[in-house]
């Protein structure tokens, strides 16, 4: 059933055209300005391991995968509690968060498809961007990716369930994007921060987002850290998930349901 | 002739609603203006940094670049504010719910019902955060304040809110044709703050030429910046150029006013 879910999700996302055209545009235009910045600011040299090649590779890859993994904002889940469609939604003969993330599941692949695979093809006729180099480093990124939706989606949907304590929720959506785009690493590379705050991320999920996923396309990681790597985002996404249920049962003992 | 008394009288009640509404709840509202402020935070935030490993960006020092970064923010800020209710999405569901249909039928302007319509003021927090850095470039450019320098630079913020929200106004009219508002105006709009955020030696020629003679960004915040910092010109153009900042944000606003109207003559309602 969450399959089925999930493929219609997908088919119905898949359906969004036109947006596509102007989203890719947009896309690659901020891509292009953020690569600008990265290049002028290393200006021919590396930094922290990271040369002109990595950084262009970096900028292209969260552009593309960005939507993949929804790090702005997410509020359909808050809506359709104000709604009061979350009452249905908790009749369905399955688990509310394996609905909703079936759904997900089937957006993100849509996302992938439509924004993520185009941006990755117009950039590399623009860019000179990297390639994963062997099959274990591209089946270890298709794991990482899955892992980072896993992970993406249980924070979306814990602060999507503040909407059954608060009456404007919205709030802890904009907030939640403000430190998921900074601590995932999207704005800036985490690799080009301090090290100590690099430190102070990695007791966060949130680096398992985006980060992991690029640090493992770019090949920063072999062996025992990929190993490392992908165990430690496998702990956050059973972790968050297992989070998500148990504030889920709070939520619903506080749900009334007025009929009519 | 309804007077130019009348619009403001107007326009100043129908903000007085707004801003009693949206102070209402003490709480939330706070809560916003910490998180508009956190949003310009952590974008500035992450490229302070990252700029630690590095000497300078395509030659310029950090609070020089603070000083380009300040300007887009408190004008975009400000513009974000006044113009709220031109704001591409948030316009495009007064033409899906039918409430510019309301504003038509009205006896009064639509321009400044549109303007009534929305006042963020939860963007206060932004713009202080801006100002709090255009204060730190101040301080640490040793900017030589001259009576030249103290003219333009009101005009300097004055031209980017009326480019910017000329921005809006062309992403809220092609809306009466698609009815949903589209992504791709958001290259000029955010697109065009980032792009004014650093300066222009460190994009590739056509990019640059594209924001120089197509659409004439460059002029709003670089060069005025070039002028206020007193850094030489590397693209070796006119010196007026430095001071075509509230012609260019004058006559982008005025094209696309124009463009309204246009826009405008041409719009069907969506019927319910």
């Amino acid at each position: 059933m969450f399959l089925e879910i999930a493929r219609r999700s997908f088919r119905r996302h898949l359906t969004y055209r036109a947006a596509t055209i102007a989203g890719l545009t947009t896309n690659v235009f901020f891509g292009l300005l953020r690569a600008s910045v990265l290049l002028a600011l290393l200006n021919g040299q590396s930094a922290n391991g990271w040369n002109a090649s990595d950084a262009v590779t970096y900028v292209v890859l969260t552009q593309a995968i960005m939507m993949f993994v929804s790090i702005f904002g997410w509020t359909d889940l808050m809506n359709a509690v104000y709604r009061g469609e979350i009452a249905t939604d908790l009749l369905r003969p399955m688990s509310l968060f394996g609905f909703w993330f079936a759904q997900d599941v089937g957006r993100a692949f849509a996302a992938l498809l439509l924004r993520g695979v185009t941006i990755l093809v117009i950039s590399s006729l623009i860019f000179h961007i990297k390639l994963p180099s062997s099959v274990a480093q591209f089946l270890a990124l298709l794991l990482s990716m899955m892992l980072a939706l896993t992970i993406s989606f249980a924070i979306r949907f814990i602060y999507n369930l503040a909407a059954f304590w608060s009456p404007d929720a919205r709030g802890f959506a904009r907030f939640a994007s403000v430190i998921g785009t900074f601590a995932s690493g999207f704005l800036m590379p985490l690799r080009f921060f301090p090290d100590w705050l690099q430190q102070l991320l990695n007791f966060t999920p949130f680096p398992h987002i985006m980060n992991t996923i690029i640090e493992i396309y770019v090949g920063s990681y072999s062996g025992n850290q990929l190993l490392e790597a992908l165990l430690a985002q496998t702990f956050w996404a059973a972790f968050l998930v297992v989070l998500a249920q148990i504030i889920l049962a709070q939520a619903s003992k506080r749900l009334v349901i007025l009929g009519g | 002739m309804v007077s130019l008394r009348h619009h403001l009288e107007l326009y100043s009640r129908l903000l007085g609603a707004q801003l009693r509404s949206q102070m209402q709840y003490h709480v939330g509202f706070v809560l916003d203006l910490i998180s508009t402020m956190f949003f310009t935070a952590t974008e500035f935030g992450a490229f302070v940094l990252v700029f630690q490993r590095f000497p300078s960006i395509g030659g310029w020092k950090l609070e020089e670049v603070a000083f380009l970064y300040g300007m887009v923010e408190v004008s975009f800020g400000v513009m974000d504010m006044v113009f709220a209710g031109f704001d591409p999405p948030a316009f495009a569901q007064y033409i899906r719910k039918g409430t510019l249909d309301q504003f038509l039928l009205r006896p009064s302007s639509l321009l400044i019902q549109v303007f009534g319509s929305d006042f963020t003021l939860r963007r206060i927090g932004r713009i202080a955060l801006a100002v709090g850095i255009l204060v730190y470039a101040f301080n640490n450019n040793q900017i030589v304040w001259n009576l030249e320098k103290l003219l333009y630079f009101p005009f300097v913020i004055l031209g980017m809110i009326l480019f910017f929200g000329g921005m809006f106004m062309i992403g809220a009219t092609i809306t009466f044709w698609t009815v949903e508002s589209t992504e791709a105006m958001n290259i000029f709009t955010y697109g065009g703050g980032y792009l004014m955020s650093y300066p222009m030696n460190i994009y590739s020629d056509w990019l640059r030429k594209i924001f120089t003679f197509v659409i004439p960004a460059i002029f709003l915040n670089y060069y005025p910046a070039l002028f206020f910092l007193e850094r030489p010109d590397p693209f070796g153009m006119p010196y007026f150029v430095h001071f075509l900042a509230p012609v260019v944000g004058f006559l982008v606003f005025f094209l696309s006013v124009q463009f309204w109207k246009f826009g405008l003559m041409h719009y069907q309602s969506t019927g319910n």
